[in-house]
């Protein structure tokens, strides 16, 4: 019997063909738009994100608790190397690098910025996040005199590849101290601040300059893939801050939950569409048939099997949509993370928030289960209210109209 | 086989415009009978072919099938009770448009849930009889109503109910179609013994059975 329900269902499903096809179009062309925007949704914060871990704290970071509230020297971690050995010899943790920086004036001829210097390994950087990855103009490379500037400092300054700057800042002893750099390279991070701020120079010129022993550090960012990593570190150093990157960087953290709030009003819309497209075709479909339904009652098939019947229908419709949908969707995932969208329109008001020029799409599993699942759920529980006629329908009613 | 007790039928029971539909209805169908329910139109034979096939309630009086009140019985009880026990003929032929001919033959005895082998066998042996076994892979829509209207009694017919009720069977059938449609009605009631009523005020049907109970305004004047 339920062979024949389910091709009673099949056949019916696509009895009109133009009608159901345009509901499965519907709904193909709302799920690949809705898979779409959260794709792109998803990608920019996914690649805020990748870029903050990799040119700056990495999953954790640890830093003295009072350099936070107090950049200077003083504050800063004094066992830092051995800290890092440490670390870097965890299973769980899979790049660690220590960083000096502390804050100044950058000055050229003509302009001068508040800036950050920050002292860094520069292959060890690379290892860390790819750090030459970075750079929009120039040469990575640091050398005994050379520096490398964030984007939105060298805008400030009007500086260009080969341009000096002098940087002047106290010293360990407390005396104010310059330094002379030439700019190799121009790296633009998409962290605002580090773009706005940050000038980096080879940290054993930085340690020299400064007079600070190079067993300390300001900050030991760390790149591991371990959700317990934090508590650990944090249960091991206690005198230390373990920050994670979203405690470090809310505005990243605010960013995440605006997102999913958007996806959420989005997918929320998109359901409603199909629940709306496949509710009208059922609804009409089962006006259409209401005299076959009364004389399958009539003839002694049960109620259920008929509500097996149209929930059979509603779920086959919802199942080619769906997949129609996924494929669209998938298409256009694939184009948006290889080629990306360009809006390099709004390249400014983009650059405010530290994002790039061309969104690349981002995609997970996860969107192709919740949309079936949620497509599934539309689909069945549109027919609820159809189901209602056929439920109240008297076969005699359907007999009489013969008459 | 079939024992009606004193029954009573209204519709819009206490309104201004109540009709008494059936009134005291007494009568006795036995297994095998070819019979009809004859009268000009609204003298009540759907109504009491409608409530003798469990399809309509009625106000007072039992209707016994097999010694079993079917009036007593639960919604449920009654849909049970047509799916296994009764085949219906109806006016327009009622097929399912998605089913094959084979399929809308052997369409209840796949709700009564016989296996494909006995529903095919079953399916070839009445499509025979109808003479409509070159149509089978056909679907409804593309036969004429004569063979329309031989699919719906193959479909009564198949999963050997205790009674076929035919509902103004050949209304929509032309002389020729209407005669041959009786001719196998009647082989069938003869050849496979299922007891089958009719109501009808047409000439062939008229001609073609054994037994004529005639109605005028809800009762019976001559059976």
């Amino acid at each position: 019997m339920y062979k024949l329900i389910l091709k009673l269902a099949w056949n019916n499903a696509f009895l009109r063909l133009s009608r159901t096809l345009l509901v499965i179009i519907m709904i193909a062309v709302s799920m690949s738009m809705m898979l779409s925007i959260q794709g792109i949704y998803d990608g920019m914060t996914v690649n805020m994100i990748d870029k903050t871990k990799r040119s700056d704290s990495g999953e954790v970071s640890i830093y003295n608790p009072e350099y936070r509230l107090n950049k200077v020297l003083q504050n800063s971690i004094k066992d830092a190397d051995k800290i890092k050995a440490e670390i870097a010899s965890r299973s769980d943790v899979s790049a660690v690098v220590t960083r000096l920086s502390v804050e100044g004036l950058s000055a050229t001829a003509r302009k001068s910025a508040f800036s950050n210097i920050i002292g860094i390994d520069l292959e060890e950087e690379i290892a860390f996040g790819e750090f030459d990855d970075f750079l929009k103009e120039g040469e990575m490379v640091l050398g005994k005199r050379g520096a490398v500037i964030g984007s939105e400092l060298a805008k400030t300054l009007k500086i260009r590849i080969g341009s000096k700057v002098i940087f002047s800042t106290q010293d360990s002893s407390g005396e104010i101290n310059a330094m002379a750099v030439k700019i190799k390279g121009i790296v633009k991070t998409s962290n605002i601040s580090l773009d706005a701020t940050a000038l980096y120079v080879d940290a054993k010129r930085l340690y020299a300059f400064l007079g600070v022993k190079e067993s300390e550090a300001t900050q030991i960012a760390i790149r591991s893939t371990s959700e317990t990593l934090q508590q650990a570190l944090q249960a091991r150093y206690t005198k230390l801050d373990v920050k994670t990157l979203l405690e470090l960087n809310p505005m990243l953290k605010q960013m995440e939950d605006m997102m999913v709030i958007f996806t959420s009003i989005t997918f929320f819309i998109v359901m409603l569409v199909v629940f709306i497209g496949i509710l009208g075709v059922m609804y009409v479909s089962i006006l259409d048939r209401i005299r076959e339904f009364g004389i399958m009652r009539a003839v002694g098939m049960e109620y259920r099997h008929i509500r097996l019947q149209i929930f059979l229908e509603a779920l086959f419709v919802g199942l080619v949509g769906y997949a129609s949908g996924a494929l669209l969707g998938l298409g256009a995932l694939l184009y948006l993370q290889e080629v990306g969208l360009n809006l390099s329109q709004f390249a400014d008001g983009l650059a405010s928030f530290g994002m790039d020029t061309i969104l690349y799409g981002h995609m997970e599993l996860s969107y192709f289960t919740n949309t079936f699942y949620a497509i599934i759920s539309a689909s069945l529980l549109s027919v609820v209210l159809p189901l209602k006629k056929i439920k109240n329908l008297n076969p005699i009613d359907v007999i009489k109209a013969d008459t | 086989m079939i024992q009606i007790d004193n029954v009573q039928k209204y519709f819009y029971k206490g309104e201004e415009r109540e009709v008494h539909a059936l009134r005291d209805i007494n009568l006795t169908i036995e297994k095998g009978e070819f019979s009809l329910l004859n009268g000009p139109s609204g003298c009540g034979k759907t109504t009491l072919l409608n409530a003798i096939g469990a399809l309509d309630t009625v106000d007072s009086g039992k209707i016994y099938l097999e010694n079993r009140d079917i009036v007593a019985l639960s919604e449920n009880e009654r849909t049970n009770l047509r799916l296994n026990e009764m085949g219906f003929v109806f006016q327009s032929y009622n097929l399912v448009p998605v089913l094959s001919v084979a399929e809308n033959i052997g369409f209840i005895m796949k709700l009564q849930g016989f296996s494909d082998s006995e529903t095919k066998e079953r399916v070839e042996e009445v499509a025979s009889m109808l003479e409509i076994d070159n149509k089978l892979d056909s679907l409804p829509n593309t036969l004429s109503g004569g063979q329309q209207q031989r699919v719906a009694v193959a479909r009564a017919v198949a999963a050997k109910p205790k009674i076929i009720l035919a509902d103004e069977p050949t209304a929509n059938l032309d002389s020729k179609n209407s005669t041959a449609l009786m001719n196998m009605m009647r082989s069938l009631n003869e050849k496979e013994g299922v007891t089958i009523l009719f109501a009808s005020h047409d000439e062939y049907v008229i001609e073609s059975v054994r037994r004529i109970i005639k109605l005028e305004d809800g009762a019976i004047v001559e059976s």
